[in-house]
This record gives structure tokens, C-alpha cells and sequence, in this order.
């Protein structure tokens, strides 16, 4: 019997040894807030629940040490992580917050000029924000959409919730404010009143990306592994282009072509009227943010941290490599979030909780630039 | 090879049936329960045998009870040779539950990974999902189900109801002990494991705990249909549980 005691106590030892050491059900959060470049300054969302700005061209000088203009909040205070990749409209950066909260810091010294809601929360934000003239669009968990004034943070209005969560950013036309949800509506919401207009669209499956809208198109991703382009006021899709995993970063319109990153490492150019595919490029591994167009070439980030620069017309495209990490990944750490091209250069925010900087010209990447202590 | 062979299958056989279930992952999670009671009910029925084996076998226990009683070892030898004639198996309820511990944590990933309830996760699943379209669709899902938030921790009444339910399909199950040190034995294993099992229902998803509370009703079910009847349920121990005092007694014999 002393035997069925060991043996009783041997079984819900390594019952609680596997519990407790072998699940891996859930990835650490740590936000993805990516990076805004503007007016030679680097506004960069950290893994820490900081927005830090950084002067580029003390960067560009190899003086990286001087770089740091100012960091929020200051010190070794952290609010909450950050999703939302910092916008930038004259002196303001504005970047919303997982616990729930719209902040305007001044660009110059990231003071904070205003808060939304002053007090409370709204639900986590984890779209990136959209400024249209003089208002700000805000997605967030309670399932609304939010105007702000940009200037004061006051509420112009708010949308009845369109879903048990909004995750992704709205698209804002002239005179409409437009949101994918997971549950597969694309609703229209009035510009002026947040009102939903007439016209939705159902689809048998989810939207994993943010929705893009061109020329009275809606370009947007699926949990069911596709892209599709459907016109407003339409109530079946122009199309449907299907790949091999979620279409989960918004993809990029330009020149009447649809340019979409997939989780199935792919990037996939399609026409922009009928989702006939023109080429189709594949990098190896999740493409988790949207593609670039700068300087006339797609530029693409792969999860693995892998840079490429695609011709858009033809789909050839190479590979930045990175002779200091032997030739494995141009950054050689993960990437998910958002990156920003300006004058040939990209500002990468690695999942290292480091800056990189790229030059695409010179295929030459810069030594990591940490964002905080 | 771990997410290949087990996880993603179980992933996506419950994602699949909350789709085709209404889109309730409540749902979907106790048809995998008894999916799986079904897979296991080969060795459930042997266990179930053992225990109809020693109801019947009661008269004949009390019977060596009152030869041997002043006899712990000759008791002790006769009680093992009348399981060993009957077929019993004393340790024949763990193994229903060790050939489950891959399942638990399987269902463990896959409630946290289809759930999805932050950014990272959401981002995650996808490398975890087939293609089927009666996946892709049920996508995301609703964590919902009765009371329960099936994410969340610390359901209170949830982890009494597993505890609760345990203990009863234990008791039910639990065969007489033939000395007073199993007997210590069996009332240690009768407590500790539906309060360890009750206290891991707050830790984890209460998805986890769901599963666990219908496994249990099922086994409890089907034992009292198979054994006709609540088995040891009722049944108390002859033998008292050794006092202090004996404790000491027998160290110092020992010595």
C-alpha cells in the first residue's frame, strides 16, 4: 500500500509538472505599436507600454546616443501596452492605449494635452487611429467607433456598437467612416453623426485586416483566407481572391493594383476591379504588416524580420541581406509591427524592443537602436 | 510534432463543432467530453466490471471480515486473493486518467488558442487552423456559454461543481480497503483529489473546468447505469482509520 501512496503522489506530481511547465496555449502580449515618421523625427511605439521620439538624422550620424528627444510616459512609469502604431497631425502624436484610453501628447515634447475619456475607459484600442480634416476615428473593444476633436479630445460622436470588439482601424472617406468587423460586417457610418448609413455588407466569414477603400471599393481581409473587394452599396463582393492563410495586415492600393501581405508568406498583387491575380511573391513566412510603397518599389516585412523590395509591376523582388547576422535575416528578430519608409530609409520596430534602421539604397542595415532601458 | 499529432486536430475538431453546434464553444466542448468518453469506453468498462465484480463480492468480504478480523495480515492476504479471483485491479482508475493527461492539455492550448482573447493570441491562431470552411467560419468565437465566460478563471461555482462531481464518481468507484493503512490510503485520495481537482477549475479556463464537470457527470452516468445502481457510493469502511496512538504503537514496534 506504501507503493500506491508513492505511486498516487508520483501521478499528481507530474500531473501538476505538466500543467504547470508544458502548456503553451497563450503568447506573451506585448503590444505591436509600430513607427511614424515625421518631419525628421521617429515616433515609435515600445513593447513596454512607451511612446518614445527620436531625432533621425542624429540616427543617420551614427549618433544614436543623442538621439532621444523625449520618451512618454517619462521615467520608468508605463501606462499600458500599446497596439496602435503613434499618427502624427501638426503638433500632436496621438496613440491609443490597451487599457482603453486616446492620448494627444505635444510632438516637441510629449506632454500630454489631452485624454480620452478624461476619466474611465472605453475598452482596449488596438487599431490605429485615423485623422481625417479635424477629427480623429478611434476603433475600440467596447465594439463603437469614437470622433474626437483633435485639437481638445472632445467627443463628437460616437457609434452604437457595431460588434462584441473592434479590433481594426477605420477607413474614412469623404463623407463616411467605414469598419470591418470579426463577425463579417463591413458597416457605413455617417461622417458628421457616427449614424450607421443604409448600406452594410455580411459575409459568411469574419474581417481579420482593417478595410482600405479605393475608387468606391472596400479592400479587405478574411478569416476564411481571402481578400475581397466589394463595392459600397453592393450586396455581393466585385470578388474574391483566396490564398493559403488570413489576409490579416491592410493591404496597400496603388496604380489600379491591390497589393496584400498573408499569413501564408506570401504577397500577392491583384487587380483592383476584377482580383486577377498579377503575380504573387513569396518571402517564406507570415507577412504580418502591410506593405510599403516607397520610391516607386513594394518594400515588404516578413515576420522572420526579412526586408524585400518587390517591383510592383513585374513582382521581382529581392531580399535585403544583413552580413552581420551571417546572412539569416536582414533584421534577425521578429517583426509584426507596422514600419514607416522615408527617403529611401525604413524605420523598423523589431519585437526586441529595438529601432532598426534600413537603407534600402545601400542594403545596409544600422546597428539596433533600443527604445527604452 | 506535439501540435501536429494532437493539439491542431483537437483545435479544430472544436472549433468545427461549435460551428455546426450553433456557435456555442460550450457546446462543442461537451461533445468533445463525451466524444472522448466514448473513445475511452473500453477501459472504462473494464474498470466498471471491476467495480460490479466487487459489489457482488460484498457478502463474501464480510464474511473474511469476521474470520480474519483479529488477523490483519491473514485478512489482508485472503481480501487480495478474492481481487485477484474477481479480477479487480486497485490501481485500475488511474489509468483512465493518466491516457486523458495528453487530452487536458491539449484541450488547455486549444481553449486558450481558439479563444483568442488578446491581439497576440488572435495572431497566433492562424498558424493553427485548417482550411476547412466550417473552420474559417466559426472564427472568432463566442466565450460564452450559460454563466460562464469560458476564458476566464476563478468560477467559483465551477470549481465545486468538478470537486463535487469527482468525489461522487470516486466514491462510487472506490473499492474497500483490506487494512486500515489503505483505508488511510483511500480516504487521502478521496479528498485530495476532487479539492486539487476543484482548486485547478479556478487556476485555468473555465472551459477546462467544463470539460472536466461533464466528464465527471458522464462517468457517474454511465456507472450507474452499467453497475445498476450508486456502487460504494453509500458505503461506509468497517475498518476505522488508525488513531495517533496506533501510529505510535506501530513505530515503536518497528523499532
Amino acid at each position: 500500500m506504501k507503493r500506491l501512496s508513492v505511486l498516487f503522489f508520483f501521478v499528481m506530481g507530474l500531473f501538476c509538472l505538466l500543467l504547470v511547465s508544458c502548456f503553451g496555449g497563450g503568447q506573451p502580449m506585448g503590444g505591436w505599436a509600430g513607427v511614424t515618421v515625421h518631419e525628421g523625427v521617429i515616433y515609435a511605439g515600445s513593447r513596454d507600454g512607451k511612446v518614445v521620439a527620436l531625432n533621425a538624422s542624429a540616427i543617420a550620424e551614427n549618433a544614436s546616443a543623442q538621439a532621444l528627444l523625449w520618451e512618454w510616459p517619462e521615467g520608468t512609469g508605463t501606462r499600458s501596452l500599446i497596439y496602435t502604431t503613434p499618427v502624427v497631425n501638426g503638433e500632436l502624436v496621438y496613440v491609443g492605449t490597451y487599457d482603453g484610453r486616446l492620448y494627444a501628447l505635444t510632438a516637441a515634447r510629449g506632454v500630454e494635452r489631452w485624454v480620452y475619456p478624461r476619466s474611465g475607459s472605453i475598452g482596449s484600442i488596438v487599431g490605429k487611429p485615423v485623422v481625417a480634416d479635424d477629427t480623429i476615428y478611434v476603433t475600440s473593444s467596447d465594439g463603437r467607433v469614437y470622433a474626437l476633436d483633435i485639437t481638445y479630445g472632445d467627443l463628437k460622436w460616437r457609434s452604437e456598437p457595431l460588434a462584441v470588439k473592434l479590433w481594426t482601424s477605420a477607413a474614412v472617406t469623404d463623407d463616411a467612416v467605414f469598419v470591418s468587423t470579426f463577425d463579417g460586417w463591413i458597416y457605413g457610418l455617417s461622417k458628421d453623426t457616427g449614424q450607421k448609413l443604409d448600406w452594410s455588407y455580411k459575409s459568411r466569414a469574419g474581417f481579420a485586416s482593417s478595410p482600405v477603400v479605393y475608387k468606391d471599393i472596400v479592400y479587405v481581409g478574411s478569416f476564411d483566407n481571402s481578400l475581397y473587394g466589394i463595392r459600397i452599396g453592393d450586396n455581393e463582393p466585385v470578388w474574391r481572391f483566396s490564398a493559403g492563410r488570413w489576409f490579416w495586415a491592410a493591404p496597400v492600393v496603388g496604380n489600379a493594383t491591390v497589393y496584400a501581405g498573408c499569413l501564408d508568406g506570401k504577397v500577392y498583387a491583384v487587380e483592383a476591379n476584377t482580383g486577377r491575380k498579377l503575380w504573387e511573391f513569396d518571402t517564406g513566412k507570415p507577412v504580418v504588416c502591410s506593405p510599403v510603397m516607397a520610391d516607386g518599389a513594394l518594400i515588404v516585412v516578413n515576420e522572420a524580420g526579412n526586408v524585400y523590395v518587390i517591383n510592383p509591376e513585374t513582382g521581382i523582388g529581392e531580399r535585403i541581406e544583413n552580413a552581420s547576422n551571417g546572412g539569416k535575416s536582414t533584421i534577425g528578430v521578429q517583426v509584426k509591427a507596422a514600419f514607416c519608409a522615408v527617403d529611401g530609409v525604413l524605420y523598423v520596430r523589431a519585437e526586441d524592443n529595438k529601432l532598426y534602421v534600413v537603407n534600402v539604397a545601400e542594403r545596409s542595415v544600422s546597428e539596433p537602436i533600443p527604445l527604452t532601458k | 510534432m506535439w501540435d501536429l499529432i494532437i493539439a491542431n486536430p483537437v483545435l479544430n475538431v472544436l472549433i468545427a463543432l461549435s460551428h455546426i453546434l450553433g456557435s456555442s464553444f460550450g457546446l462543442a466542448i461537451i461533445a468533445l467530453t463525451a466524444v472522448i468518453r466514448l473513445i475511452l469506453w473500453p477501459l472504462t468498462k473494464r474498470q466498471l466490471k471491476s467495480t460490479k465484480a466487487l459489489q457482488d463480492m460484498q457478502p463474501k468480504m464480510q464474511e473474511l471480515q469476521k474470520k480474519y478480523g483479529k488477523n490483519q495480515q491473514k485478512l489482508q492476504q485472503e481480501m487480495l486473493k478474492l481481487y485477484k479471483e474477481a479480477g479487480v485491479n486497485p490501481l485500475g482508475c488511474l489509468w483512465p486518467m493518466l491516457i486523458q493527461f495528453p487530452i487536458w492539455i491539449a484541450l488547455y492550448q486549444s481553449i486558450m488558442r481558439a479563444l483568442a482573447t488578446t491581439p497576440e493570441n488572435l495572431l497566433d491562431l492562424a498558424r493553427h487552423l485548417y482550411s476547412w470552411d466550417v473552420v474559417t467560419q466559426a472564427i472568432p468565437l463566442n466565450s460564452h456559454f450559460l454563466w460562464l465566460d469560458l476564458g476566464a478563471r476563478g468560477d467559483i461555482f465551477l470549481a465545486v461543481l468538478v470537486g463535487g462531481t469527482m468525489w461522487v464518481q470516486q466514491k462510487m468507484t472506490q473499492a474497500p480497503a483490506v487494512d486500515p493503512r489503505q483505508e488511510s490510503t483511500n480516504r487521502m485520495m478521496l479528498l485530495m483529489m476532487p479539492l486539487m481537482f476543484g482548486l485547478l477549475s479556478l487556476s485555468f479556463p473555465a472551459g477546462l473546468g467544463l470539460y472536466w464537470a461533464v466528464s465527471n457527470i458522464l462517468g457517474i452516468v454511465t456507472q450507474y447505469f452499467v453497475t445498476g445502481g450508486w456502487g460504494y457510493l453509500k458505503f461506509r469502511s468497517p475498518l476505522p482509520p488508525k488513531s495517533s496512538k496506533e501510529k505510535r504503537i506501530a513505530g515503536t514496534d518497528r523499532k
